[in-house]
């Protein structure tokens, strides 16, 4: 493995050596001026005389110059990566808000600017090639939906017996678009940079509750909803949470078994957290659904993990986080405290 | 074994106004085999003559029509006409564009592709609130509410409720399959000066229910606790 060349380093190798070369010459000079041989440093006192000499006319000087040039040179490259070194934090801070991000160049020395424009002509294209892949995957979404409405009107009109399994693959398609087009508008909103506002999350998660509570006493399941102390308030978009906290509850109910119950919980603090009677999710298990999902080179039949990378996606948008609890079998959101 | 009536739906007049005509089609026949009468109009002009020439108990609308947006339309008319109620049928998955469509006087909405059972559940749904078209009597299931005189009834057997009771039967009848909020049961159970026991929703409701579990209705009210309540018909 070899070393990475560190530029304060070879500035310290590179005048450590000119020193020495310096050193050499000038005594080769000095040597040569006054026409000195070695013979004439036999005896021990010239030996030492020469020395002394040596030491007062030339190590001296040079040490007194290329001590403050060492300092010097070595504060100036410092001072030239700062600017560097800040962006690099500013670039590891924009975790999940990728899009739109620019490198700050205005306080970049000249000589770093033909670096970090390329980098930002990068991030435009990544940006515009991002919004292609959306917008496609949208209008994808988009035309799906008529023939597969179709479809699903000739089904129903079908007296088979493969109506009904036919129906539920269907019914699945659409599951899937649905989240596509969910997905393709968090990211429209996410760089239309839509500003969230105050609500309150008890009142979210009831709306949810209720409106999903007939698809799951209509499988013979049960949901419930806690409500901890206090009625916490966070900045965020509305549709977007209820989206999350609507998939987080899909996802229970498909573990869930007849007769189960699926508990949906508010607080404490600015948290939404859905407890199934599924194993529950590992931490590890979860980001693997998660980055299979975003890295889109794998598509579950049920959508399971692509609902799960969806959630993370707008949990991410609103500064908070998505987390799994093995001991209580819970997922969490997890808001920024207003 | 009696026969339900099931006169009531018969009568249910529909419009739906969807451009694609295969689809129309395909709605209409769908509709139409859960019981109701459906004309179609594929644009807004056809709409506005088929509104003019028959009454209508609810209307189905799809948004993107050749000759102008569903939503204009509604809202428009909605302005000076008295109008059925409305459900909008859309392909439009867009979060904030559902509340548009309510804002502009929907009453309910379904996304496309919609399945035909739920958009049938959801203009049952629509047509048991209270409104255009006044029905003496709602039905969920066997089970037979009588606005006028304040009764109910399970397969032609009487149910005995107190005020309270019935007015609470009411209330879940006409949101029958979908949740009602216990706020929304508190408010429009116990008047403003009425003293309201923390428990008095739970009270009323599990005497409801037991009613109607003795009324051989067992299972019909569900409770998603923390939420509210739903009465839901045992088939659907």
């Amino acid at each position: 493995m070899t070393q990475r060349r560190s530029v304060s380093r070879r500035l310290r190798r590179g005048l450590g050596v000119i020193g020495l070369i310096g050193t050499v010459l000038l005594l080769a000079a000095v040597a040569f001026f006054y026409s000195f041989t070695f013979t004439h440093l036999d005896p021990q006192v010239a030996m030492l005389h020469a020395v002394k000499e040596m030491m007062e006319h030339v190590a001296l000087p040079l040490v007194v110059l290329l001590v403050p040039v060492t300092v010097m040179v070595l504060r100036v490259i410092r001072q030239a990566f700062v600017p560097l070194e800040e962006a690099a934090s500013e670039i590891e801070a924009t975790r999940g808000h990728e899009r739109g991000f620019r490198i700050d160049a205005s306080h970049m020395p000249a000589e770093a600017l033909p670096f970090t424009d390329a980098v930002n002509d990068l991030l435009t294209r990544l940006d515009e090639a991002a919004a292609r892949q959306e917008a496609f995957a949208a209008d994808v979404a988009h035309e799906l939906r008529t023939p597969l409405a179709l479809l699903s009107l000739e089904l129903d009109r079908l007296d088979h017996n493969d109506a009904p399994r036919l129906k539920k693959d269907v019914a699945a398609m659409r599951r899937l678009i649905d989240q596509l087009m969910l997905l393709a508008q968090i990211d429209a909103d996410a760089a239309a940079q839509i500003a969230p506002e105050p609500i309150s999350l008890v009142n979210v998660a009831s709306d949810v509750v209720g409106s999903i509570a007939p698809g799951i006493i209509a499988e013979g399941k049960m949901i419930s909803l806690d409500i901890d102390e206090g009625t916490p308030i966070v900045n965020a978009r509305r549709e977007a949470v209820a989206a999350a906290l609507r998939n987080l509850i899909e996802n229970a109910k498909r573990v869930t078994p007849v007769g189960g119950t699926i508990q949906v919980r508010v607080g404490p603090g600015a948290t939404l957290a859905v407890r199934d009677e599924g194993p529950g999710l590992t931490p590890d298990r979860l980001r693997d659904l998660v980055q299979r999902h975003r890295r889109a080179d794998h598509a579950s039949k049920t959508g399971a993990g692509l609902g799960l990378a969806i959630v993370e996606r707008i949990m991410t948008a609103h500064g908070g986080m998505l987390s799994t609890d093995v001991a209580t079998r819970e997922l969490v959101l997890r808001f920024p405290e207003p | 074994m009696i026969v339900r009536p099931r006169k009531l739906l018969k009568d249910m007049r529909l419009l739906i106004v969807e451009d694609n005509d295969r689809m129309a089609a395909l709605l209409a026949d769908g509709l139409q085999r859960r019981g109701f009468v459906c004309d179609v109009a594929l644009n807004l002009v056809q709409a506005d003559e088929a509104m003019a020439s028959a009454q209508y108990d609810a209307i189905v609308l799809d948004l993107g029509l050749p000759d102008g947006d569903g939503i204009d339309w509604l809202a428009g008319r909605r302005k000076y006409k008295q109008m059925p109620p409305a459900i909008i049928q859309t392909a439009r998955g867009a979060l904030e564009d559902r509340i548009t469509g309510l804002d502009a006087g929907a009453d309910d909405y379904v996304i496309k592709p919609v399945e035909v059972d739920e958009l049938a559940a959801r203009v049952r749904a629509l047509l048991r609130r209270p409104g255009v078209r006044t029905q003496p009597v709602i039905e969920v299931g066997t089970l037979r509410f009588d606005t006028a005189s304040r009764s109910a009834c399970v397969a032609d057997r009487k149910v005995d409720l107190s005020r309270r009771e019935a007015d609470l039967l009411e209330l879940l009848m006409r949101r029958a399959g979908t949740v009602v909020h216990r706020d929304a049961i508190e408010n429009a159970l116990y008047s403003f000066n009425d003293p309201v026991t923390p428990n008095a929703v739970e009270a009323a409701i599990s005497r409801l229910r037991r009613k109607l579990d003795e009324a051989a209705m067992p299972g019909m009210l569900h409770t998603v606790r923390g939420v509210g309540y739903m009465l839901k018909d045992i088939q659907t």
